[in-house]
């Protein structure tokens, strides 16, 4: 076992090339550089040794049974399919709208059209809203306060009728003074 | 699922673009291992990973139709899937770094060391070497971690590193260098 402490340093100029060299990243001629350095540099051959010993057990990857990827193959397409229904989820609404019922239902909607016409004369204006008339609040009155204003004018038509015998008794009696009073004279 | 594996990818996207989706099942056997294995390495985690890359390939399948051709299929399925696995790390900033010797416990899983000793002293190393290089790894910035692992653990090219990770190949050379350099300093004494 190396001790850390103890570890060959390799060239600082060509430690990059060396792991580029090691994972066969370099071209021909850089290649054949670094092989030339390396036959002479102690420090760089133990560093590439080191890296032949350290890397290839981390590569290594964890082997999962066969049942897992089974599963995980199965679980992947069924939310590949689970995406793929919700991404064309009016597609199934509009299924049963085939070929055929298209043209059916824009028959049936012309017919409606030429029946509506038909039978309201022309007149597009019932299928024009009204704008409603606006009635202030304080008018609206609820069928007691109906009744209590029937009453007052009914009172009120009383009190004219009274005034109305009290003038004329009064005229009665007045004329009537006035005839004694005549015949007095007399 | 479709049966011929003879389709290349870019045939297969084409399909799926004309409205054909069930051939996206097929990219999705071809890249299921891998995509699990990258976002493995982010996560540490085998549900969250799953969950990831799961979600790589949704979005893939969405964004289909944006797919030029410019770059090869897988690039363009990694870019979505290290983009989603960097957002991952960094809203969970604290991963659960589950270490490789966890790993090497879980059956299949092999992380050999130090194979030339005896069996207990080799698991012992074995062990610690992995803890080593679980921390070295956590320890780094998210940009080297997933240079490094594309490249070491999935074998792209810095090339296509650089399109996945949307930059220059040089700054892929300074990361994955950066990356090893960091490992090598911790792992040697254990080889």
């Amino acid at each position: 076992m190396k001790h850390a402490m103890l570890l060959d340093n390799a060239c600082k100029n060509y430690e990059e090339d060396l792991v580029l060299y090691y994972y066969g990243e370099n071209n021909g001629a850089e290649r054949r550089r670094v092989e030339q350095h390396l036959s002479t540099c102690h420090g760089c051959k133990s560093f590439v040794d080191d890296l032949n010993r350290v890397l290839p057990p981390m590569a290594e990857q964890q082997k999962m049974p066969q049942a897992f990827w089974d599963n995980y193959y199965r679980e992947t397409v069924a939310k590949l399919e689970e995406q793929n229904e919700r991404k064309n989820w009016w597609r199934t609404w509009l299924t049963p709208v085939r070929g055929w019922m298209v043209p059916a239902f824009g028959t049936v909607a012309g017919t409606v059209l030429v029946v509506g016409l038909l039978f309201g004369k022309g007149d597009l204006s019932s299928f024009v809203e009204r704008p409603s008339r606006k009635v202030p609040q304080e008018i609206i009155a609820d069928s007691n306060q109906l009744e209590f204003f029937r009453t007052m004018d009914m009172l009120e038509s009383l009190d004219k009728l009274e005034q109305q015998d009290g003038t004329k008794s009064e005229l009665q009696n007045t004329h009537s003074s006035r005839v004694r009073l005549y015949k007095g004279v007399a | 699922m479709v049966e011929s594996e003879d389709f290349r990818d870019e045939e297969l996207v084409e399909f799926c673009q004309r409205g054909q989706g069930q051939h996206f099942e097929l990219l999705v056997h071809r890249y299921m291992q891998k995509a699990f294995h990258i976002a493995f390495g982010f996560t540490r985690d085998t549900e969250s990973a799953k969950d990831l890359s799961q979600d790589a390939f949704l979005r893939a399948y969405t964004r289909i139709k944006q797919f030029d051709g410019r770059s090869s299929f897988y690039t363009w399925f990694y870019r979505i899937l290290v983009n989603l696995c960097l957002d991952y790390a960094r809203h969970h900033s604290k991963v659960a770094w589950e270490s490789l010797d966890n790993l090497r416990d879980k059956p299949g899983a092999e992380r050999q060391f130090a194979d030339s000793r005896s069996q207990p002293e080799q698991e012992a190393i074995a062990g610690e070497a992995s803890r080593k290089a679980s921390e070295t790894l956590e320890a780094m910035p998210n940009k080297q971690r997933t240079a490094f692992m594309l490249r070491n653990d999935q074998g792209l090219s810095i090339a296509d590193i650089a399109k996945v990770m949307k930059t220059t190949e040089g700054t892929v050379r300074v990361y994955l260098h950066r990356a090893v350099a960091a490992l090598r300093q911790s792992l040697v004494e254990f080889v």
